[in-house]
């Protein structure tokens, strides 16, 4: 039986002394910290480069922590989130097109345009929410998944916005300082609603709807906030990212990155803010990082993915044996994966059309990454940080054992 | 003591070909302690869902405090009064015993939702409270020292208890248990009979319970009713119900 | 707004109606096929198989191979023609081929999640389909995008059924017509002869009036034969159309007789009944399950077969999507788990797509399918056919 490991909810949390002030504080904080960063970033002189990058990040950890609410926190199965961050995207867009943003101070124009395509979001997310989450069970999936696809086309045939080919956004600018204010707002968002007993009928619905409605939680209600919610904040998000690229086009919003912001949250470990946010950056900048790499030939392509695949059996297969079998086992498993998987590139290396083929990192990348998203899934079901949250408590006394 | 609280009349479920509860009519007199009893799929959980609003009776009305509940949702009914228990256990299996019972205590919750993802002092506060009052419900039912547990780490008997104390979190007037002594030793099951009556007089609730351990039953029902194949077949005291022929045939028939 | 509408009804030219109809079939046809796997699996194990899609895809790829080990390979002289054996081959090659990659999906990425929340089951399975997408796009020939070349499908010719015969009256109109327009052209061409020029702009103006005579006999000519030819209805398809129709009714019945009259298809009907009781009960789920598996992926590679063969769809790693969200949709739309529904689903989302094409908004085309899908889980959320089901609590 063990105690539940430091989460933010484990201790009621009290009203401190000097509550306004100190709400005051971390309110000029925030915002100090990213105008600070902004300015480190653009005096940096690594140019328009690491701006866009930083941004993008930034605006990825909102997009997953935001996810994270309906998904690990609701427990809700939405796997559709780009279309929220489209629709905001194309309302700043639209927004810009309407009205010239000249004469107005981009950062006050970025900021309107966020705060639109939120709005924008929250609305399409509540109709595409209200009638799926109303029912139990995947409809929200269907739906999601539904409404991104058609979203995307929509978009597709609407010359007015540019059609396929898409059309530029004034003023064109990476407000670096604006996305990790709107990331750090929706990482304290969440975090406060688990810190209070309203986080509590969102947990239910996620461990047993039956049972929260039964203890009297309204659990449309609770799944439609946490959705739309959710659908505001990624909408904010593509508001300032329709202001980052200065260009927009339904390419940009395709279910490659719904699964990529998916993804992010259930390998941080589903409910886990900590996890969906560290995740985020993580995979963001890992395929920038591949976008360089060397290109891989044929055989040493396929062996890899063959070790993988063995590495997962035989890591999977360890779940049966304990103590010193266990070791044993280890090396019954892992030697012939290695050495199968070597021989067989070697082996392949003598097909001449394969040796010759060279794949691109680039076109690797989506590859690596399905593979990396079947193999934790089927080693860590639960996500890397799991439910954990980062705590400085945990912190603390991480360091205090590792110094005594 | 004796205007009834809970009537169902004629109330009657199928699904599909089978009809799990034809025509059931009893009431239920406030702050009694009521037992429903019958052999395995006699319809008694169906009868507690019934009641609960998981499903809507095909005929047939269920009045609470003179209300008809036909169709209330579930969460409606909640606040109407009414919690339940399940018989095989839902505790939200993530969270610490104390958080369960929280939910349960949520429902009569008075800050805002807005309040909550700004973290105002009025909502930290009422999570204080809720958490002070949770602590006191899982005291009540002895699972003070397992507060910060995963209630799904929990032994069978404690979860059972900390149904129960997640249901009467929700402060109601009717306590609906469904098998509460399922699995106890002999022991824990004579504590349990004391912990329900405890709750009937200090909490000022009614109880109905389903349980098959008669002895169980017999101790601390008031009234009983008897449900087979989906109809009442026996309604009296643990006496009259004992020496009922029909109930012995019941019982005798589950055995062949 | 309303005056648009009024315009787009103007707009539309019922006769036609039958033949975008039989249009909707066949595509719904494919619909179906697709969702049945989707239901099928749902229908055991609560599962969507977001991989779905992807075993169509590979059908197409391995109806495309087939072709080409069977002579029809990219390189091939045109000239030679298939015959119904060739296709008949393709068929259960890709059948084949199909219900083993869900077989294997199964067993490898969805078996060892069982005991997981679905959420992480969901998850592999996503994962599982853009491994396919995009680790297929390494090996798989995709661009230019392949298609199965015509000659392959000898049934190219169009058949056409009469519905409605053209209006006697409209008909003699036109005869009358047509006698009408011969004179204009004769006395026109006279004229130019006795003119001796070559061309009827090069008359002097005296004769101009004869050129406008036949302009107008040749126009009501035109608005006759218009006119008898919207009285009358038919319907062509080619004949390749026909059979993509006709196998689909095929596996059907054949897969109605396999759920209801064989002793798996009892199992796989207990399975979806009560996955725990069934297993209490002695029935091996995962064989079950296997085969619940291979046949709903063979009929999606039955599906993606005819849809590279018989509509000429060019295929890229990525054509599973489309007809997999569509075959999704139409599973939800007949009532997911249920049979039947699948088809009535795929059909009606079919019919409708085309429908909304007739009335010349086809940008509209996939919004079309949302639309129903959310006006049924508003209204019908068990689906069409579907009963929305009570969990056991
Ligand atoms: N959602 C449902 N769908 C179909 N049948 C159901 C459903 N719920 C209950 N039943 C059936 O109704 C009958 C009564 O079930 P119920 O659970 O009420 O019995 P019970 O009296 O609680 O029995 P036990 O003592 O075993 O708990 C059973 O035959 C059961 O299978
Ligand atoms: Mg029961």
């Amino acid at each position: 039986m063990s105690v539940v490991p430091p989460s933010i909810m484990d201790h009621a949390p009290q009203v401190a002394k000097n509550f306004w002030p100190v709400r005051l504080a971390s309110i000029v904080g925030a915002v100090a910290f990213a105008a600070i960063l902004d300015q480190l970033v653009k005096s940096a002189g690594s140019g328009l480069l690491a701006e866009r990058m930083v941004t993008l990040a930034a605006l990825y950890v909102t997009l997953s922590v935001s996810l994270n609410l309906v998904n690990g926190i609701t427990g809700q199965f939405s796997i559709g989130h780009a279309a929220f961050f489209q629709v905001g995207a194309y309302a700043a867009a639209i927004f810009s097109m309407q009205r010239s943003p000249a004469g107005v101070d981009p950062n006050l124009w970025i900021l309107g345009s966020s705060i639109l395509g939120g709005l924008a979001a929250g609305l399409a997310g509540l109709l595409v929410g209200l009638p799926s989450l109303r029912l139990r069970g995947d409809y929200l999936a269907i739906v999601t998944l539904g409404f991104g696809e058609i979203i995307r086309n929509f978009a597709n045939t609407q010359a007015w916005v540019g059609g396929a080919y898409g059309t530029n956004v004034a003023p064109k600018q990476a407000s670096v300082g604006l996305a990790i204010l709107l990331a750090i707002v929706s990482i304290a968002v969440c975090r406060n609603l688990l810190r209070t007993a309203h986080g509590l009928p969102f947990l239910s619905i996620r461990e047993d709807e039956v049972a929260a409605s039964a203890m009297g939680v309204n659990s449309t209600f609770y799944k439609v906030t946490a959705f739309v919610l959710a659908s505001v904040l990624a909408g904010a998000a593509g508001g300032i990212f329709a202001h980052t690229e200065g260009f927009i086009s339904p390419r940009s919003f395709g279910m490659d990155l719904s699964f990529m912001i998916l993804t992010m949250v259930v390998l941080g470990g589903s409910g886990s803010i900590t996890g969906s946010a560290v995740v985020a950056v993580v995979l963001f900048y890992l395929p920038e990082a591949l976008r360089d790499a060397p290109a891989l030939r044929g055989p040493v392509v396929i062996s890899a993915i063959v070790m993988l695949i063995a590495l997962t059996a035989s890591v999977k297969r360890m779940d049966n044996f304990h103590g010193g079998e266990r070791k044993r086992q280890w090396l019954v498993g892992l030697v012939p994966a290695i050495g199968g998987s070597v021989v067989l590139g070697l082996l392949l290396s003598f097909v001449p059309d394969l040796a010759k083929t060279n794949f691109e990192a680039d076109r690797l990348r989506m590859v690596i990454f399905s593979l990396a998203l079947i193999i934790a899934m089927l080693l860590r079901p639960q996500g890397i940080f799991a439910h954990h949250e980062f705590s400085w408590d945990w912190l603390r006394s991480r360091l205090k054992r590792r110094t005594a | 003591m004796t205007e009834p609280i809970l009537k169902l009349e004629q109330a009657t479920i199928r699904f599909g070909g089978l009809v799990a509860v034809n025509e059931v009519s009893f009431s239920v007199a406030k702050g009694r302690l009521f037992g429903l009893i019958g052999p395995n799929g006699a319809g008694k959980t169906t009868c507690f869902n019934l009641i609960t609003g998981v499903y809507a009776p095909t005929s047939g009305q269920i009045l609470f405090q003179g209300r008809s509940l036909g169709g209330t949702k579930p969460h409606r009914i909640a606040h109407a009064g009414i919690a339940r228990t399940f018989q095989n256990i839902r505790l939200f299996g993530a969270l610490s015993a104390v958080e369960n019972v929280m939910l349960g205590a949520f429902l009569r919750h008075r800050s805002s939702l807005a309040g909550a993802l700004a973290f105002m002092p009025s909502n930290i506060k009422e999570s204080a409270e809720l958490r002070e009052r949770s602590l006191h419900l899982l005291e009540v039912l002895g699972l003070a020292d397992f507060a910060n547990h995963r209630s799904r780490d929990l032994p069978y008997g404690k979860q059972r208890r900390l149904e129960i104390a997640r249901a009467m979190a929700t402060q109601p007037t009717m306590l609906l248990l469904d098998e509460p002594a399922a699995g106890m030793n002999p022991q824990e099951s004579v504590d349990l009979q004391d912990t329900v009556r405890r709750i009937r007089d200090e909490f000022d609730m009614t109880v109905l319970l389903i349980e098959h351990d008669m002895k169980f039953v017999m101790n601390l029902c008031e009234e009983i009713v008897v449900l087979d194949h989906g109809e009442v077949i026996a309604h009296g005291g643990p006496s009259d119900i004992r020496s009922n022929p029909k109930v012995i045939e019941a019982y005798l028939g589950e055995a062949v | 707004m309303g005056f648009e509408v009024l315009g787009l009804w103007a707009a539309v030219d019922v006769s036609t109606l039958p033949q975008q109809f039989a249009n909707g079939l066949v595509t719904g046809s494919i619909y179906a096929l697709v969702a049945l796997g989707y239901t099928m699996v749902y229908g055991v194990l609560r599962l969507i198989n977001f991989a779905h899609g992807e075993v169509f895809m590979l059908g197409m790829f391995a109806a495309l191979f087939a072709s080409w080990w069977l002579g029809f390979g990219p390189n091939m002289i045109a000239g030679a023609q298939g015959n119904p054996l060739i296709l008949i081959a393709m068929l259960t090659f890709a059948m084949l081929v199909s219900g083993l990659i869900g077989v294997g999906i199964e067993r490898f990425a969805y078996r060892p999640m069982r005991n997981q929340s679905r959420i992480a089951s969901l998850i592999t399975a996503i994962g599982v389909s853009l491994l396919i997408q995009h680790g297929g796009a390494l090996f798989l020939p995709v661009s230019p995008p392949p298609s199965i070349r015509e000659d392959v499908n000898p049934y190219r010719s169009n058949v056409t059924w009469q519905i409605l015969p053209k209006d006697g009256g409209l008909l003699e109109k036109v005869k009358l017509a047509q006698i009408n327009a011969d004179r204009a052209t004769t006395a026109l061409n006279d004229q130019m002869k006795a003119e001796g020029v070559n061309s009827e702009f090069d008359l002097s103006p005296a004769s101009q009036p004869l050129r406008q005579e036949k302009s107008t006999q040749d126009r009501a000519l035109r608005d006759a034969q218009q006119a008898a030819d919207q009285s009358g209805v038919n319907v062509t398809l080619s004949q390749g159309k026909v059979i993509l129709m006709l196998t689909t009714l095929f596996l059907m019945i054949a897969l109605r007789f396999l759920v209801m009259n064989t002793p798996i298809g009892r199992q796989m009907r207990a399975v979806a009944h009560d996955f725990d009781s069934a297993s209490l009960m002695g029935v091996n789920v995962n064989k079950v399950v296997l085969f619940t598996f291979f046949v709903g992926s063979a009929l999606a590679g039955a599906g993606g077969m005819m849809a590279a063969t018989f509509q000429g769809d060019a295929m890229t790693t990525f054509s599973g999507l489309q007809y997999g969200v569509k075959g999704f949709i139409a599973a939800v739309l007949g009532g997911i788990g249920n049979i039947p529904g699948a088809v009535v689903g795929g059909i009606l989302l079919g019919v409708s797509e085309v429908g909304v094409t007739a009335f010349g908004m086809s940008e509209y085309k996939d919004i079309i399918a949302f639309v129903i899908l959310i006006l049924v889980l508003l209204f019908r959320p068990g689906g069409i056919l579907g009963s929305a089901k009570v969990e056991k609590v």
